[in-house]
């Protein structure tokens, strides 16, 4: 029900949906955390008059599922492949937003407890 | 005027559109105007000078001269104010069309109207197909706005007051690539 649910139970946090991480990149990882790579290029995506808003980290699928499409017109079945790859790399774009969003709230949690924690001072 | 109105009907039946409108539009400089008289009322551009009412009854005998004229009882008559414009033509009551009766034997029964009765001056918007201002409504005025203002500022209190209860997808904003630098959670 986390999909319905959401974030209602950050209101206390003030944490919201479609929100910028507000934490540095390496707070709380033992290691080097990996850049994403663009990999296709932005003339090929232009070329190609890919609309702007599928212009993502998984562009480069997007670009083999088009070129495929296109041999294989009107027998667009022989793509699967190439829609799979493409469907499953945004999902796990999405799954990416969704480990964001559970770090976030962790740390504001954790922040509100060390807050919480100190005594309040009587004076 | 009509004739030229009624030759272009003609030639819309005859000549496709769209030649008819070339020629119509490049031909000569009124062009403009007659293509426009096509599209209007092609059949009643016309006006005759026993149409226009007379002047502004001023004393109870011109009164009297007008109501006659219109056939109606100097009771019953009354003109617009002056400065409107209308002479003498009488203020008639704003009855449409369609909230006359449909039983009585009307000389014209298209128009609902016997002979000689006069026209109301704005007759061409209150015919039977068209508005009428006097009908008994469904529902009444305030009911309409009451339910109208109503929905809206329903919907507008609800958006007022649960602002702050939003809930969306527990996700971030969606990552572009050419804005910012973004992270795995894995050194690769």
């Amino acid at each position: 029900m986390g999909q319905i649910m959401g974030t209602y139970n950050t209101r206390h946090i003030n944490l919201q949906s479609n929100e910028q991480p507000t934490f540095p990149p390496d707070v709380g990882f033992c290691f080097k955390r990996g850049q994403r790579k663009m990999i296709a290029r932005e003339q090929d995506l232009i070329s190609a008059r890919i609309p702007v808003k599928y212009r993502d980290y998984c562009a480069h699928l997007l670009l083999d599922y088009n070129v495929c499409r296109y041999k294989h017109m009107p027998l667009l079945y022989r793509c699967a492949h190439e829609r799979h790859a493409y469907l499953n790399c945004e999902q796990q774009d999405y799954v990416l937003r969704m480990k964001e969003f559970e770090r976030e709230r962790r740390l504001r949690e954790r922040e509100l407890r060390i807050k919480n924690s100190v005594h309040p001072c009587p004076y | 005027m009509s004739s030229k109105c009624i030759v272009y009907g003609y030639m819309f039946l005859n000549v496709k559109m769209s030649s008819l409108l070339k020629r119509a539009l490049f031909n000569n400089s009124q062009s403009i105007r007659k293509t426009a008289a096509l599209f209007c009322n092609a059949t009643r551009n016309h006006w005759n000078y026993q149409y226009q009412p007379g002047p502004y009854p001023k004393t109870p005998e011109e009164r009297a001269a007008a109501a006659k004229k219109y056939g109606m009882t100097v009771e019953e008559y009354t003109p617009y104010p002056e400065d409107m414009g209308y002479g003498d033509y009488p203020k008639l009551p704003d009855i449409g069309e369609d909230s006359k009766d449909p039983h009585y034997p009307y000389d014209n029964p298209e128009l609902k109207r016997n002979f000689n009765e006069p026209l109301h001056a704005t007759a061409e918007i209150f015919g039977g197909d068209r508005c009428d201002i006097s009908i008994r409504r469904r529902f009444s005025l305030l009911h309409q706005w009451t339910w109208f203002l109503g929905t809206l500022g329903g919907f507008a209190l609800l958006m007022v007051f649960l602002e702050d209860y939003k809930i969306g997808r527990p996700v971030t904003a969606k990552q572009i690539p050419g804005q910012g630098v973004h992270y795995l959670f894995s050194p690769n």
